[in-house]
């Protein structure tokens, strides 16, 4: 899994690319933290890469929302991939977030 | 294609045997034709039924093997998971309450939840001191 990092206005972004399984879902859950922990309050997650996730990841996911919330900031994820919407949607956790479908809507909404 | 098919694996009690697991299933799925939905179902429901057996079967931290057996026949995919840690059964543990807002939700109790919705059914049994889920799965 590869995790490529952008700024664009007041949020930051992070492009999440391959498999956020029991193994490499820590990466995703450090890169979250290390944004939160520096005072950044706006993420977007951009999930158009993202091909697989297990419970791992959705907890992962649950963490950098309840993190959000405690900051007052923006969790926003977009570009979710059909196979890993249905994931969200029947571990119940479609409508914990913010999801958009383009990175664009992600960044002009709140 | 009227035929079953079968395929056994072993893998080591260590995480990081998930990941060459997992495409290893992919290219066993090629091999069967299965359709991408059904791989990731089953790729999802091994990584969750295998790192609950790693995490909690074998409190002694000693080296384990875990033997899987896929099984395929025209009408249904069967998964069983055979390994010999102590007595664990994911079915008795509760599901988590998906009704509550991100703030209240728990963040475990996830992994046999979605392997109850991804699959059609599960069964546990204890045998001669293994573990054996088995999972099932129509297609």
């Amino acid at each position: 899994m590869n995790i490529k990092k952008e700024k664009k206005g007041e949020f930051s972004i992070l492009k999440i690319q391959g498999r956020v399984d029991t193994v490499h879902s820590t990466d995703l859950e450090i890169e979250v933290k290390k944004l939160f922990d520096s005072g950044e309050t706006n993420v977007i997650l951009n999930c158009g890469e993202m091909n697989y996730i297990s419970s791992s990841g959705l907890r992962v996911f649950l963490v950098a929302e309840k993190r959000a919330i405690a900051t007052n900031g923006k969790l926003h994820l977009c570009n979710m991939q059909p196979a890993i919407q249905e994931i969200f949607k029947i571990s119940g956790f479609w409508n914990l977030f913010r999801i958009f479908d383009t990175e664009e809507e992600a960044l002009n909404n709140s | 294609m009227g035929n079953s098919h079968s395929k056994h694996f072993v893998v080591e009690n260590r995480i990081e045997e998930l990941s060459s697991l997992a495409e290893k299933i992919d290219v066993l799925a090629n091999e069967w034709s299965l359709s991408p939905k059904i791989t990731m179902n089953v790729n999802l429901a091994m990584e969750e039924a295998l790192s609950n057996i790693i995490f909690y079967a074998f409190p002694d931290k000693n080296k384990h093997e875990i033997k899987i057996l896929i099984s395929l026949s025209k009408s249904k995919l069967t998964i069983q998971i055979t390994d010999d840690g102590v007595p664990f059964n994911p079915l008795s543990h509760d599901s988590p309450d998906i009704t509550l807002h991100a703030k209240e939700r728990p963040v475990g109790g996830l992994g046999i939840f979605l392997i109850s919705k991804i699959m059609d059914d599960m069964n546990y049994a204890r045998r001669k001191n293994q573990n054996i889920l088995t999972l099932n799965k129509n297609i």
